[in-house]
């Protein structure tokens, strides 16, 4: 599903985020990134949603070498990719139900599929009554919902999410990690970058540990027992 | 009416406001630049076709008696024998007037000023002129034959100007529309950089991006093309009122055909459809370059 091979990170001639960083995420697999803020967390996520170049290195998404993609075909592998950003990066012009169509829409859902099928998933996130709510009007916890939704609305292989519980309550953090653990189970690979070890500590997952550069692979309790 | 819906706030752009005035005005000043192409070209033909197998035979002026009674008899005898010749009219002193009013206006042609004989001849097939010419001054050496062909030769050169030029008008608004859709669509990219960003992580295309600067500039073309027809119209009906009414004789009729209101119609459209397309092309050539 993801793999990554010797890949080095740097910005311009600043020094190197992540160096050597080699792993293989299996396809229904649910991965913690954990590191201190600023150990290179968002900066990984972004390789996996081709929002970033590695410097060197090779990164395999779905069996498909990223350094080879055409322009054209970048689209059509991220679709395939759901994230849900720390910053929500919601369209505030847009309503929750417009947001959350976005995907459909780019990948030329017709419209009459749409609406009922945004309005569904609202509605499952807790925002039915939200639909055609602009995100300023929105609370925090609330956007979350509408860009976690937006990501999960094309029913993604590969789910991101960066410090996804960041901005949450632990009620709701805990909800949110219940709700990526359902989507897990019906086979949706889950890659969650958090920096809170309370929530690693709270659900057993696979870690990718980020320390100084290096990426170490933390199996899950139950593998290490 | 998917289409026309958007995900970048484009209406909300200073484009949105400015880019249909700019339109507008360019349009206003090609659709005049088109109808009055097309009214010359009209007016030449008009002309054209009014002169077209007819010549005129002129005679000094020269003050009435019998010698030149008999002499306008024997001019006008000789042409009707001519082959192809279906009517000789000996043009009378009102008609004169009615030719000069254009000129002098109401003005009464004071009687010590005479005016020269003209004689319309209308031929139903070629005339060898040169041989009439020869023949008529035989007559009288003062004889002058006129085919129009410099006049209407001045027409056609006429006609043609009008078109060149209405062709750089319509070239140099093509390109200043093209130029202008390219600096509202530049900017627009800059400002909605974040968001496009964010359509593109979703896996928008290019081209869906593009398509939405297409349908914006398509929109905004066609209001501002829509104001600017419209007042190059008024414009032109007013102007064609006021020749036709008011105005003095020499000035012609600026008439236009359904058809050639339709090629005024098509100006908007043609300049809207130029601004959607050089939008699609813009974007998809500065998002192609980004890595």
């Amino acid at each position: 599903m993801v793999l990554f091979e010797n890949v080095n990170l740097r910005y311009g001639d600043g020094p190197a985020i992540l160096q050597q960083v080699s792993f293989t995420l299996a396809p229904g697999s649910f991965h913690f990134i954990v590191g201190a803020s600023g150990a290179g967390k968002s900066s990984l996520l972004r390789m996996m949603y081709l929002a970033q170049k590695p410097t060197s290195g090779r990164v395999n998404l779905f069996g498909q070498e990223v350094d080879q993609l055409k322009r054209h075909d970048r689209p059509l592998l991220r679709r395939r990719v759901g994230v849900v950003f720390q910053d929500f990066r919601l369209l505030p012009h847009l309503s929750a139900l417009d947001n959350v169509a976005l995907p459909l829409r780019v990948a030329g859902v017709a419209e009459n599929k749409i609406r009922d099928h945004v309005t569904e998933l609202l509605k499952w996130v807790g925002l039915a009554e939200h639909v055609d709510a602009l995100p300023a009007t929105l609370s925090g916890g609330q956007q979350q919902r509408v860009a976690i939704a937006r990501a999960v609305i094309t029913r993604p292989s590969l789910l991101l999410a960066d410090e996804p519980t960041g901005n949450l309550d632990d009620t709701i953090a805990v909800r949110l990690m219940y709700l990526f653990g359902e989507l897990n189970k019906v086979g949706t690979t889950i890659v969650v970058a958090t920096h809170s070890e309370r929530l690693v500590q709270q659900f057993s997952h696979r870690q990718l540990r980020i320390e100084q550069g290096n990426v170490r692979l933390v199996p899950q309790r139950s593998e290490a027992a | 009416m998917r289409l026309f819906r958007s995900d970048l706030p484009l209406a909300g752009d200073a484009s949105a406001r400015f880019l249909p005035w700019i339109i507008g005005c360019m349009v206003y000043l090609a659709a005049l630049a088109v109808a009055a192409a097309l009214s010359a070209d009209n007016l030449a033909e008009r002309w054209h076709a009014d002169l077209a197998g007819r010549f005129t035979v002129e005679l000094p002026p020269s003050p009435p008696s019998d010698e030149k009674e008999a002499k306008l008899r024997n001019i006008t005898g000789f042409l009707s024998t001519i082959d192809g010749v279906t009517a000789v009219k000996l043009v009378g002193d009102s008609e004169k007037a009615a030719l000069l009013r254009p000129w002098l206006g109401g003005v009464e042609l004071p009687d010590d000023i005479a005016l020269p004989d003209l004689i319309v001849v209308e031929a139903g097939k070629a005339v060898d002129l040169a041989k009439v010419s020869v023949e008529l001054v035989a007559i009288d050496p003062a004889i002058r034959v006129d085919d129009h062909a410099n006049w209407n030769g001045d027409l056609l050169a006429f006609s043609n100007s009008m078109k060149i030029l209405a062709l750089i008008v319509l070239s140099l608004i093509a390109l200043a529309a093209v130029s202008t859709v390219i600096f509202v669509t530049r900017t627009g990219l800059a400002i909605h950089r974040r968001v496009i960003e964010i359509v593109h992580l979703v896996g928008a295309q290019d081209a869906y991006i593009a398509r939405q600067f297409l349908f914006h500039a398509l929109r905004l073309g066609l209001a501002g093309g829509a104001v600017g027809a419209s007042l190059a119209a008024a414009t032109w009906l007013g102007l064609q009122r006021w020749l036709s009414g008011g105005g003095s004789g020499l000035l012609p009729s600026l008439a236009l055909s359904t058809a050639d209101w339709l090629a005024v119609a098509a100006v908007p459209v043609a300049l809207a459809v130029v601004a959607m397309f050089t939008a699609q092309a813009t974007v998809l050539i500065l998002l192609g370059r980004e890595p």
